[in-house]
């Protein structure tokens, strides 16, 4: 096993770790009842997209990517409401939703890193990311699509990738 | 809606395994733990799931599992943790003296808040060269596995932990946080059965038998206590659930109230709390007999809020701050 | 019994709201540190502040230490109520003066039973 010296925080982000901090804010906030399911989905989903970005000993950010009727199933859920929500609740729900997921994926680390405040735009990509993807999650929820990104400071992940063929 | 044939093979499987009721009515229920499994297991339905279950004995285990109410969390109800603290302990103090070691019993113990609740009073609160240990056992291996990795998700964190503790006692361990060895080093577990005979076992001074009795009906819940008898020291302590301890014990036993929790006790065992009237330690309010103490006060004395943050700027040290916050919330007021 | 709960999220507070008038808490928000702030000079002053810590103009860990240098606001307790969740950040809001510390995602009973610890369930809520 190689080791290396310049990474000075372990950047490795364990998809099975995501997967459990994701279910855990979805079995909090949207019940346990119906289960996110792994799904085969296309490259482009189309809708909302919500960001975090992590800075510190490591970098990272963190992408919710979901479709538009999830969104709203998400958003009324969370405010406990039948009717459907307005887009500035919409934006605000996926906002705290990536917050959560973000901050829970910032806290796998033992590095000194801080969250950025939520980004969340519709029919936009993120911020380019000078990054690179570290761990995907495609899956549904009651029928419809969204995802989960995790991307990493491309040195850092370059470095991670030496270690583990090593 | 899972068809009746699979509703019955899954209850029928329920009882014969665990003794726990499942009643029909809790068709919804049944449906709503099972799906994920199925799901899981690549069904498209609960009833194409039970036809699996059928033949394969390793996927019926895990059904049991899930259909199991594992709910617990850390020092739940917390009443009969400070009536621990704050009772029971200094009665075995003194008993115990000889010995200095406790042995506690965490019957049906869930994935363990139960016992390392208790495992963090203990190393808080014994005095040095003293030792306990605690069997936790339940009937399902999947949650023994649980309670000796001692590992906690997020959410099962935030069930009841102090923070003061959460920082003193765990580490976090990727997703997850992680008891310390410390505690974990205290613990022992097996798996047990409640509702069949027991292996012999040794006497315990504390046993904590909570929020499992209701799942069992009247013949098994006596059974049981006539059984748990054998096990508890003649001056020791069994700790029922909130919504158990007013059920009839059977013959041997003896209650107990100190605050506002009830202690059920082999009989002729000499009351741990002070005689009704005299003024007792901090904490400890109410009598010995049978009659329900009054409840604590029914205001937040500014008191306790404050002599608990007293100990909350003390993180490196927590040692020192180790009883629980007087809890003011009385139970059937 | 008063709450403020101090979030940037609306969906968060409306959460968070929902639990505690549920135990009979009237409430107040606050968007960030230096609102709450604001609030607590106008009164009324709450009993117990919720608080979020990643938050525009002044987080919550920026809060807390405001508030612990006030004698008289000494008896707000505070309970930090967010995402953050590294040891050292938990041991540093308590050092700060943070009486609890719930990290989300949290569910109804998670709230509810930390208030218990800290004595702030009103007896009615349970009765
Ligand atoms: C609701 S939990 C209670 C956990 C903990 N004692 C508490 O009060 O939080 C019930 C536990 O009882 C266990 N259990 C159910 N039937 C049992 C049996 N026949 N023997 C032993 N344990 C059993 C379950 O596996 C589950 O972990």
């Amino acid at each position: 096993m190689t080791t290396t010296t310049d990474t000075p925080v372990d950047t490795v982000v364990r998809v099975e770790d995501v997967r459990a901090l994701l279910d855990g804010v979805w079995e909090s906030f949207l019940g346990a009842e119906e289960p996110l399911l792994t799904a085969a989905l296309p490259a482009h989903l189309g809708g909302w997209t919500a960001a975090v970005s992590v800075t510190g000993t490591w970098r990272a950010q963190i992408t919710i990517e979901v479709v538009d009727p999830l969104a709203r199933l998400v958003t009324a859920h969370m405010l406990g409401r039948d009717e459907e929500p307005a887009v500035e609740d919409v934006r605000d729900a996926l906002g705290e939703l990536v917050n959560m997921v973000g901050g829970n994926i910032k806290s796998l680390h033992h590095g000194t890193a801080m969250l950025s405040l939520p980004w969340v735009g519709y029919g936009e990509d993120a911020p380019p990311p000078l990054l690179r993807e570290t761990c995907r999650l495609d899956l549904t929820w009651r029928g419809l699509p969204l995802r989960v990104l995790v991307h990493v400071s491309a040195s850092a992940a370059a470095a991670d990738e030496r270690r583990h063929s090593g | 809606m899972i068809s009746t044939a699979s509703f019955d093979f899954v209850a029928d499987l329920q009882r014969r395994e665990t003794a726990m009721r499942c009643e029909p009515g809790k068709e919804y229920l049944v449906e709503a733990r099972l799906l994920p499994l199925a799901r899981e297991a690549g069904y498209e339905d609960v009833d194409a799931y039970v036809a699996r279950l059928r033949v394969d004995a390793a996927a019926r285990a895990d059904a049991v599992d899930a259909l199991t109410i594992n709910e617990t969390s850390w020092f739940r109800d917390l009443a009969p943790y400070q009536t621990f603290t704050d009772t029971m302990l200094p009665a075995l103090l003194e008993s115990r003296a000889h010995v200095r070691h406790l042995e506690l019993w965490s019957a049906a113990c869930s994935s363990g808040q139960e016992a390392y609740s208790l495992a963090m009073l203990l190393r808080e609160n014994l005095p040095p060269g003293w030792t306990a240990t605690i069997h936790a056992t339940d009937v399902s291996r999947a949650m023994l596995t649980r309670v000796k990795a001692g590992r906690y998700s997020q959410v099962e964190m935030n069930r009841g932990m102090p923070a003061t503790r959460l920082v003193r006692w765990f580490e976090r361990a990727g997703s997850e946080w992680q008891v310390s060895e410390e505690l974990r080093s205290m613990i022992t577990t097996e798996q047990l059965n409640l509702a069949a005979p027991f292996p012999p076992m040794r006497r315990f001074d504390v046993v904590f038998l909570r929020n499992v009795l209701i799942y069992f009906d009247a013949q098994t819940k006596s059974d049981i206590l006539r059984r748990v008898h054998h096990t508890v020291a003649p001056d020791g302590f069994l700790l029922l659930g909130t919504s158990e301890y007013a059920l009839d014990a059977g013959p041997g036993w003896q209650r107990e109230v100190s605050g506002k929790t009830w202690m059920h006790r082999p009989e002729g065992a000499r009351p741990a709390t002070p005689a009704a009237g005299a003024a007792g330690p901090a904490g400890v309010r109410g009598g010995a007999g049978s009659a329900p103490a009054r409840p604590l006060a029914t205001t937040v004395p500014a008191t306790a809020t404050a002599s608990f943050s007293s100990t909350l700027g003390t993180v490196a040290r927590a040692g020192t701050g180790a009883t629980l916050p007087t809890s003011l919330t009385p139970q059937g007021a | 019994m008063h709450a403020l709960i101090i979030d940037d999220s609306t969906t968060m507070r409306s959460i968070l709201r929902r639990i505690v008038t549920g135990l009979g808490y009237t409430t107040a928000e606050a968007g960030d540190g230096q609102q709450a702030l604001d609030q607590m000079e106008a009164g009324p002053l709450p009993d117990l502040c919720l608080i979020d810590w990643n938050m525009p103009v002044m987080d919550g860990y920026t809060f807390v230490t405001r508030v612990r240098d006030r004698e008289e606001w000494r008896d707000v307790t505070l309970m930090m109520v967010t995402t953050e969740s590294e040891h050292n950040q938990i041991v540093r809001a308590l050092a700060a003066g943070a009486h609890e510390y719930v990290i989300k995602p949290f569910t109804p009973d998670a709230i509810i039973e930390k208030l218990d610890l800290l004595g702030l369930v009103p007896q009615e809520a349970t009765a």
